[in-house]
């Protein structure tokens, strides 16, 4: 299944209103998605990452209502998970030496780049699932036409044109979205 | 705890949330200190025995406007830091506004007042005793707001404390009218204020300690 951001601002929401399926599927949900988070920031134990993981799923469940429906729930969830971490190196008392630093600060794009990455699952499933898989071979994982045709088992025309009506209803969306 | 039996437990204590709550937490805390504020008026310094006249006039209003309406705006800010993801803060103009509204006032009243009484408009009878009474009494509000911060997160945790702490040195003043006789806007504007802005120092220098989460 894929990990949207509009699929998890719905749990969210659902488990707001009380819905404890809604809210245990979120949380599951979350794990791959913080651990990916810290183990990317953070040299460390694996237990040291599953503590900040647990660390951070407690204070989604109990600082849920500082969440605000109108916003990304992603940008909230990461800032709590910044938070978390920085809580972790202070409770530890551990500095960190500099060349770590330099780490970290590369590391921070994990963070814009998942985000978009999860604003274009949103919009590529709005899209026929042939056009969506299309333009993910060729423009996300970078597979040629023909690899992909083959892949697909259809002509390289047909990839071809997949990829163009996509791109093209995806581009219409976002404009409209803007507008 | 392995993670998947912390989720079971999370997941079996799903209440829902009303969609204000962050207001009403803030609001809960504010005004269980501010009853517990009065009630230390009560037990030391007195209520002002003539509050029921004074209620009608127009200095009392004057300072209730001005306190309560910085209780609200502080109150408001601090309702944006509570949340992890508050990023630019909007509405910092609601603390001005009164503060300028009541400067205001205070030249009107310097205006219409002989030079030789200025200074004794400006320093009352309490000015010496007038903000430390108002920060004392803003530390049962502080630490309702402490309360109210248990179910938030905030992440900028000095400007959160600040923030707390201006709330409840407002409010702290708010609850200090029922005792304080003093009429002129602009000791109020002096006076009233400082206390308000040591408590907000206080808060901010305890906010990174008292509110981590």
């Amino acid at each position: 299944m894929q990990t949207t951001e509009g699929h998890l601002r719905a749990l969210m929401i659902d488990g707001l209103g009380g819905d404890a399926a809604a809210h245990a599927a979120l949380l599951r949900l979350l794990v791959p998605l913080l651990r990916g988070f810290y183990r990317r920031r953070v040299r460390g134990a694996d237990d040291d990452i599953e503590d900040m993981v647990q660390d951070t799923l407690i204070a989604v469940h109990t600082r849920r209502a500082t969440y605000d429906p109108e916003r990304a729930f992603t940008a909230w969830l990461y800032a709590v998970a910044r938070y978390k971490m920085i809580d972790h190196f202070r409770r530890v008392g551990r500095l960190r030496p500099i060349d770590d630093l330099a780490d970290s600060l590369v590391a921070d794009e994990f963070e814009a780049s998942s985000i978009a990455r999860l604003d274009i699952n949103d919009l590529l499933e709005q899209l026929p699932p042939k056009q969506a898989r299309m333009i993910r071979a060729i423009r996300l994982e970078g597979l040629s036409v023909a690899e992909a045709a083959s892949a697909e088992g259809i002509g390289e025309s047909d990839v071809k044109v997949s990829v163009h009506r996509g791109l093209k209803a995806l581009m219409a969306r976002v404009h409209g979205a803007v507008r | 705890m392995n993670t998947d039996d912390l989720i079971q437990t999370l997941a079996g204590d799903t209440r829902p949330v009303a969609r204000n709550s962050i207001a009403r937490r803030l609001v809960v805390g504010v005004f269980a200190g501010g009853v517990a504020s009065a009630l230390m008026i009560m037990a030391s310094i007195g209520v002002r025995p003539d509050l029921g006249a004074a209620m009608q006039g127009a200095s009392f209003w004057l300072k209730w406007g001005y306190t309560l309406s910085l209780s609200i705006a502080a109150l408001m800010t601090t309702a944006q830091l509570a949340r992890p993801d508050s990023g630019r803060l909007r509405g910092l103009w609601a603390l001005a506004t009164p503060v300028m509204l009541l400067g205001v006032v205070g030249l009107v009243e310097l205006a219409q007042t002989p030079h030789s009484q200025w200074m004794a408009m400006w320093l009352g009878h309490s000015w010496k005793s007038c903000p430390w009474l108002v920060l004392s009494l803003s530390v049962p509000i502080f630490v309702g707001l402490l309360w109210s911060f248990r179910r938030l997160a905030p992440t900028r945790l000095r400007a959160a404390g600040a923030a707390a702490g201006l709330a409840a040195g407002a409010f702290a003043a708010t609850v200090y009218c029922i005792h304080c006789p003093e009429v002129s806007a602009i000791f109020v504007l002096t006076w009233y204020s400082l206390g308000m802005l040591l408590a907000a120092f206080l808060g901010m220098i305890v906010g990174p300690r008292l509110l981590r989460w």
